[in-house]
């Protein structure tokens, strides 16, 4: 049961690090085709079945990765809506239909959403505006989910200290999804804050045409990852994005302290002006200060010198319970410095790092699989590290090139003491 | 010969049953409609309980002696509803060539979340004609005489709709029964939508969509395969 659990995280954990290239050789073997079968079964039937899709892709160390590959589509997708269904879920929600609130609305879905499906549709006003809509009734199926998952009994025996924790930081992320009100929210926040890096084009919202089910939002230009690749693209303006992508992360984190924390290649729109489209605000994490501090002083490396300091950090991280004197916790901390040291290295701040560099990326699962292995896990550093390996998998994907040190230091705190709030 | 003549008065025949000619037909239909819109609306204003006869016969314009030769109980009027709520779902179904195209489980979709539609207004006459219609005495009731044939004008539509499912090979061959299998899950639709307080009634919404897709997973297989 534990074992379930704790795989369980792992795979949020790991979610980030199944990048493409590796998915696609998978996929050719056996076990991948079969996986792809059952996943395509289960999708034809979602809904409940989600459920079950949920349980299986959490035994990852019976599945192995081409099943989390596959069943990680069930994770965040509701069940597609046909035309009928989107209309009176749409009516449901809006009190009207479709055509009576817009000029024109393409009632074919445009895409897949967390949740729901986007569709296209211009204003009485003639501006262009992209509708997400949800699939009926999915908060009810997702808080069934978690209730199954707690009264099955898989939190009882637990020899972790952090995992229950952990699963209500899930629960309470994907809750929030469901509820677009708390996405425009977001939406607005990220608008005003990221309003100085004029790199980033944030979707404005439509609040007359939204609600809880429905968001209404301005069309964000650019094109997704693998259209993008398609007009081949010149190396000035893929380190061009990767810097700007680089930028939004350490922005958020330093100075915004909130994350748009969904990495899904998918909602980062590439334009060939180097400025980048960041859509789809439903998993947004605000982040407490403490843990920013924390993660300020894995890149300074200042604790490696300091004990007070390292103490100071994983209590703050993983409480007293846990403790300074866990050996498991420092494996972890020691593997995150070796890592930072080699590709991010202090002393030579101009050193370029080449994301496209296989070796980069099998460095990052590899630290992955470590922190995994040692627990090294508690519910904001999941978080962070999601959102961080994803922009490295999205950085890796496009070939950029960045001299990674120096872009942190345009934004960290510098000597920030330790229990002080930055 | 014989054959032309036969026809020719069947044609005859059946224009004056399916669309009143007389003046007096038409007067009557008129009234009957007139009676429908009046209680309805009352019933939505006061409920079916607080609604009399006497209201009803007083806003739709007619004498109170005169309601009860077009309809002897409320549950005369609720069957004339539902004679109405079929005859204008199966032509609203005719008119709309997408809908036609569609797949089974959205095409059955559309056809209850139109019914479910149409009662809504009148939710709480719905409910209390609902539950009267489970008493065996009632003339709503599935097995009543006098809802036959409307039950049976309904059944044929639907497995109409099944059957061009059958021909296109969506779903095996599942004659009458199929029919009679949609039919009951529409009681149990409206059941769960009378008792369904959520937004925009969405967990019905939600309900139908993966039974309907999961039943026609479960056809396609042929078999129940737990």
């Amino acid at each position: 049961m534990n074992k379930t659990r704790k795989s369980y995280l792992a795979y949020q954990f790991q979610r980030p690090f199944l990048n493409d290239e590796g998915a696609e050789a998978r996929r050719k073997d056996f076990h991948g085709r079969n996986a792809k079968r059952v996943r395509k079964e289960l999708a034809s039937l979602r809904g409940p079945i989600m459920k079950l899709g949920q349980a299986l892709s959490m035994q990852s160390h019976v599945l192995g990765n081409e099943w989390i590959e596959e069943l990680s589509g069930l994770q965040m997708q509701a069940p597609p809506m046909h035309e009928a269904l989107m209309r009176a879920q749409f009516k449901g929600a809006l009190g009207k239909s479709p055509e009576e609130v817009f000029q024109s609305f393409d009632p074919a879905p445009f895409a897949a959403a967390s949740l729901g499906q986007v569709h296209w549709a211009t204003t009485h006003h003639g501006d262009e505006v992209a509708v997400k809509i949800q699939y009926p009734a999915i908060r009810d199926a997702i808080e069934n989910d978690f209730k199954i998952l707690r009264t099955a009994g898989l939190p009882i025996q637990l020899t972790g200290h952090l995992q229950s924790s952990v699963i209500r930081e899930v629960e309470r992320g994907i809750l929030e999804e469901t509820d677009y009100v708390h996405e425009a929210n977001n939406i607005d926040f990220f608008r005003k804050h990221l309003a100085d890096l004029k790199c980033i084009r944030v979707p404005s919202v439509y609040r007359e045409f939204s609600c809880d089910q429905v968001l209404t939002m301005s069309r964000v230009p650019g094109l997704r990852l693998n259209d993008f690749l398609k007009t081949h693209p010149s190396q000035e303006l893929r380190d061009q994005l990767g810097i700007a992508l680089m930028r939004l992360f350490f922005f958020q984190l330093f100075k915004v302290h909130a994350l748009h924390a969904d990495p899904h290649p998918g909602n980062y729109l590439l334009n060939d002006d180097g400025t980048i489209g960041l859509v789809d605000f439903g998993c947004v994490k605000y982040l407490k200060p403490e843990v920013i501090r924390c993660y300020a002083q894995f890149w300074s490396r200042e604790w490696v010198e300091d004990r007070e300091l390292y103490e100071d950090i994983v209590t703050t991280l993983f409480g007293d319970e846990r403790g300074a004197k866990d050996p498991k916790v420092r494996r972890g901390m020691d593997e995150i410095r070796r890592f930072y040291d080699k590709f991010h290295p202090l002393k030579q701040p101009d050193q370029i790092l080449d994301f496209a560099d296989r070796k980069f990326m099998d460095a990052l699962t590899q630290l992955a699989r470590t922190l995994v292995s040692n627990k090294f896990l508690s519910p904001d550093f999941l978080f962070l590290s999601r959102t961080e390996s994803g922009m490295c998998n999205l950085l890796h994907a496009i070939g950029s090139r960045a001299a990674t040190t120096r872009i942190v230091r345009e934004y960290a705190p510098r000597n920030t003491p330790r229990g002080r709030k930055i | 010969m014989v054959n032309t003549r036969k026809a020719t008065s069947n044609a005859g025949k059946g224009g004056r049953r399916t669309k009143p000619t007389g003046k007096r037909d038409a007067n009557k239909e008129k009234t009957k409609q007139d009676i429908l819109r009046a209680a309805l609306e009352l019933f939505r204003e006061k409920g079916l309980d607080g609604t009399t006869t006497k209201q009803i016969s007083r806003r739709a314009g007619i004498a109170e002696g005169t309601l009860f030769n077009y309809f002897k109980t409320k549950e005369d009027l609720a069957l004339y509803f539902f004679q109405k709520e079929t005859k204008d779902l199966i032509e609203w179904f005719q008119a709309d060539a997408k809908l036609k195209k569609a797949r089974l489980p959205e095409k059955l979709f559309a056809i209850i979340y139109k019914q479910l539609e149409y009662i809504e207004p009148y939710e709480d006459f719905i409910g209390a004609v609902f539950f009267r219609s489970l008493q065996p005495h009632s003339k709503l009731s599935p097995l009543s005489l006098e809802s036959q044939a409307l039950r049976v004008k309904y059944l044929q539509f639907i497995r109409q709709v099944l059957a061009q499912a059958e021909e296109s090979e969506e779903i095996p061959q599942v004659g009458d029964l199929g029919a009679y299998a949609v039919g009951l899950f529409y009681i149990g639709i409206v059941m769960h939508w009378l008792h369904d307080t959520s937004k925009g009634k969405q967990k019905t919404l939600a309900l139908v969509d993966r039974s309907l897709k999961a039943a026609t997973q479960v056809l396609k297989k042929g078999v129940w395969d737990w």
